[in-house]
């Protein structure tokens, strides 16, 4: 019976032994580095360090002013120009054009249709416009990846949705590409036509959710001649436009201005997606014809008459921004219906966050290929504005303070117009600027390569990574490349033309990050032996106890 | 004869040497300043003055650099001078931005709040004095412009025998309130463990198992 004893005489030393691994216990996952701090090490890419080439220049052709089925289309010298066989469609209408031209657009034959000098003044009145509705980076059940790929910026592929003209062919480059087609993109095109013209529009719904077309601002009854929904919203009017139907809406717009067209199903929802556009009524001028549509927003190729007569170049500026939530819901399932839950009933408009912010569908440094704003010394340049984001914009372009001069569409009387460099626009807005590039001090400070961009500052980030958002460049002709890129320090964008900067993984300047520090063994194995003794003494009493019974 | 003094009046304010203003112990001009300089008052403690000590300190970025996560230092960080002794402190900034060398604890009443500082207003040098008293002392050299002490500028000056390091000195003490770091575990750290735990259970059960024997044994006898 001395041996029992024995045992409960080292039940106190247990304890003793457990209070000492615990003051002795080591850092398991962090501790503080003692005198010197750890070196610097690379950071862990989860995919190889690639950067791309700013500028792939895949249509150099395309940049020069060119004349296609006698449309005479002003030079682009960005580095994605616009396709000219898509500028002379869009301004003649596809039944206008000779089988070159069809065959070098991806567009329908009955997309755009222009007939009928109602007016005998040398255009066409009547405007026959069908759109579809596509979507980019949306789920598809054959790969865990998203299909069509459409970048915003490098590496970012948010859930979108877009209207687009009437297509024809393959959504993608061709066929061994997931990458969409440069027709199919964000934003909505820009439609254009001329005050008084009688237009037609024709949603035909492609996907697979109830969607309608709503004139904002532009000029329309509120039904059809027949009675139809004219005005497209499913609480006063007839039903949404339901998947595979179409419906056509009617315009005669008596007023000439920047306006919007949105889809107005679920409208919070929808319009964040990316199914709103700029509309833009031009004056009514004899032999007028309108690029009528601008896709991708961005250069006007071919101005109207009006236009024409006052400005050098003109550009549409359409800001757009995503709730990166919101665009996961259209990602993570092919089941239409619990797409349809995800977005409409789980996600929560109340709770967004805009993460992204795009200025023509793309972020910087994506902006820098396809919406610069080109320009000259002493220059008179349009720019129409729309922001479709939720948050307000605060626009501000380097160097220039420019004169609005039409709010939503209205002119101001020019005597009340007002010059300043932060134009404001709220959710929905247009402003319209006559930005000219003469250096007297006040309207410009000289040629550059001056940035503009929205001010509210979570706008020139992509998901809080800077520089990125609707971050852009207004270069003057002497400080463009033959590629249409900025003159700019050798190797400046090398920092962020890479996938790795945006997904957060590579730090800024190619700097290292903070080093790890080894994991202290004497102590570790000092510590494993105290807990084997506690454990090996825990078994010995109680396995000594048992027996002595 | 007014005409004439006015010249030499002229004469020595356009001179260099003039040109730096001079108000009791602060020396300043476009390049800098200098706080507090006292080539010759003796602190009350001190009947003369010990030793002549010239130090040459550095400052900037560049000293910094083998130095991981800090942004500014000296390249000396650390000082040692009997008690009584002058200090002649030639600063250096090495950077194009302003830094300091400035010591903190002097007695108040001959270093108007208890300072010497050289201040250098970008790229120079510049010479100043200062005597310390005889006590034992640790006196705490930094630069104050903003963040630049946290960031690596810092250092100490032992008179005699001194009062122990101050914490945070690049190379010398730990900060007192350190940053954590990640520790680079893998397998081996666990496995070592592990494998630790089982020897100290086995020896324990071992060496208990002995002692358990012997007691019986002595029992049984």
């Amino acid at each position: 019976m001395q041996t029992k004893a024995l045992y409960y005489r080292l039940i106190p030393l247990t304890f003793i032994l457990i209070a000492l691994a615990i003051w002795f216990q080591p850092d398991f996952f962090q501790r503080a580095s003692g005198l010197n701090l750890p070196a610097g090490q690379l950071p862990k890419l989860s995919q190889t360090l690639k950067i791309d080439k700013p500028c792939v220049d895949t249509h150099p052709e395309w940049r020069a002013a060119q004349v296609v089925d006698g449309v005479a289309m002003a030079e682009s010298l960005l580095c994605e120009p616009d396709n000219p066989y898509n500028i002379a469609a869009f301004v003649k209408g596809m039944n206008n054009v000779s089988m070159r031209t069809l065959m070098n657009s991806r567009i329908a034959e009955d997309a755009l249709r222009k007939s009928d000098d109602l007016d005998g003044d040398g255009d066409p009145d009547i405007i026959r416009i069908k759109l579809e509705v596509i979507e980019l980076n949306g789920a598809t059940p054959d790969s865990p990846g998203v299909f069509p790929t459409y970048d915003i910026a490098p590496g970012i592929q948010p859930g979108m949705w877009a209207f687009s003209p009437k297509l024809r062919g393959m959504s993608v480059k061709n066929f061994r590409s997931i990458k969409a087609n440069a027709i199919l993109r964000a934003p909505s095109p820009v439609i254009r036509i001329e005050q008084g013209d009688k237009v037609y529009i024709t949603l035909e719904n492609t996907h697979y959710f109830p969607h309608t077309l709503h004139f904002h601002g532009v000029d329309h009854a509120f039904q059809t001649a027949n009675g139809g929904d004219n005005d497209g919203v499913p609480v006063t009017g007839e039903k949404p436009v339901m998947p595979g139907s179409t419906r056509t809406y009617e315009l005669q717009p008596r007023h000439a201005g920047t306006m919007l067209y949105h889809c107005h199903v679920q409208t919070d929802k929808h319009l964040m997606m990316g199914l709103n556009g700029m509309f833009v009524v031009e004056e009514n001028k004899p032999n007028n014809w309108v690029q009528t549509f601008n896709v991708g927003a961005g250069h006007v190729r071919y101005s109207s008459v009006a236009i024409k007569e006052k400005y050098d170049r003109e550009y549409d500026l359409h800001y757009q921004s995503i709730d990166k939530n919101l665009a996961k819901t259209i990602q993570n399932s092919n089941d239409v219906r619990e797409i349809s839950k995800q977005m409409h009933r789980v996600y929560n408009m109340s709770e967004s966050n805009e993460n992204y912010f795009m200025l023509n569908g793309h972020s910087f440094p994506y902006t820098l290929r396809d919406a610069l704003i080109i320009a000259k010394p002493d220059e008179n340049i349009k720019l129409r504005v729309a922001n479709t984001q939720h948050s307000g914009i605060a626009l501000h372009i380097h160097g220039h303070k420019a004169t609005i001069t039409d709010y939503d569409g209205v002119s101001i009387n020019p005597l009340a117009q007002i010059t300043r460099d932060v134009y404001d626009l709220s959710a929905a807005q247009r402003v319209d600027l006559h930005l000219q590039t003469t250096n007297d001090g006040l309207h410009s400070y000289g040629e550059g390569a001056w940035l503009f961009h929205d001010h509210v500052e979570m706008a020139v980030a992509n998901d809080g990574i800077s520089p990125g958002g609707n971050v852009a460049l207004m270069v003057y002709e002497s400080m463009l490349s033959p590629n249409g890129l900025p003159k700019i320090r050798e190797g400046a964008l090398d920092d962020v033309f890479t996938s790795s900067y945006y997904a957060k993984e590579k730090p800024l300047w190619g700097k290292l990050e903070p080093g790890t520090l080894a994991p202290n063994y004497v102590h570790l194995i000092l510590w494993g032996l105290l807990i084997g003794l506690i454990i090996g003494l825990f078994i010995f009493i109680v396995r000594g106890l048992q027996k002595a019974d | 004869m007014h005409h004439f003094s006015f010249l030499i009046l002229l004469f020595i304010l356009s001179s260099p040497a003039f040109s730096a203003m001079n108000h009791g112990g602060m020396i300043m001009d476009e390049k800098g300043m200098i706080m507090n300089h006292n080539p010759d008052k003796l602190p009350k403690d001190c009947k003369e003055i010990s030793e002549d000590i010239d130090i040459t300190v550095r400052g900037g970025h560049k000293f910094a650099k083998e130095f991981d996560g800090k942004m500014f230092t000296y390249d000396k960080r650390d000082f040692q001078v009997p008690g009584c002794a002058r200090i002649n402190v030639t600063f250096i900034n090495e950077d194009d931005i302003r830094h300091q060398f400035m010591i903190h604890g002097l007695p108040g009443y001959m270093y108007p709040k208890g300072m010497f500082t050289i201040e250098l207003y970008g790229k120079g040098q510049k010479t100043g004095s200062f005597i310390v008293p005889s006590r034992d002392y640790t006196y705490y050299i930094h630069c104050e412009v903003s963040q630049h002490t946290e960031k690596g500028m810092k250092g100490q000056l032992k008179v005699g025998k001194g009062t122990g390091d101050l914490d945070s000195i690049l190379g010398l003490t730990p900060p007192l309130t350190p940053d954590l770091y990640l520790v680079n575990n893998s397998i081996f750290t666990w496995a070592s463990l592990a494998l630790s735990a089982l020897i100290g259970m086995l020896l324990i059960l071992y060496f208990g198992n002995m002692l358990v024997r012997k007691l019986t044994l002595k029992n049984s006898e």
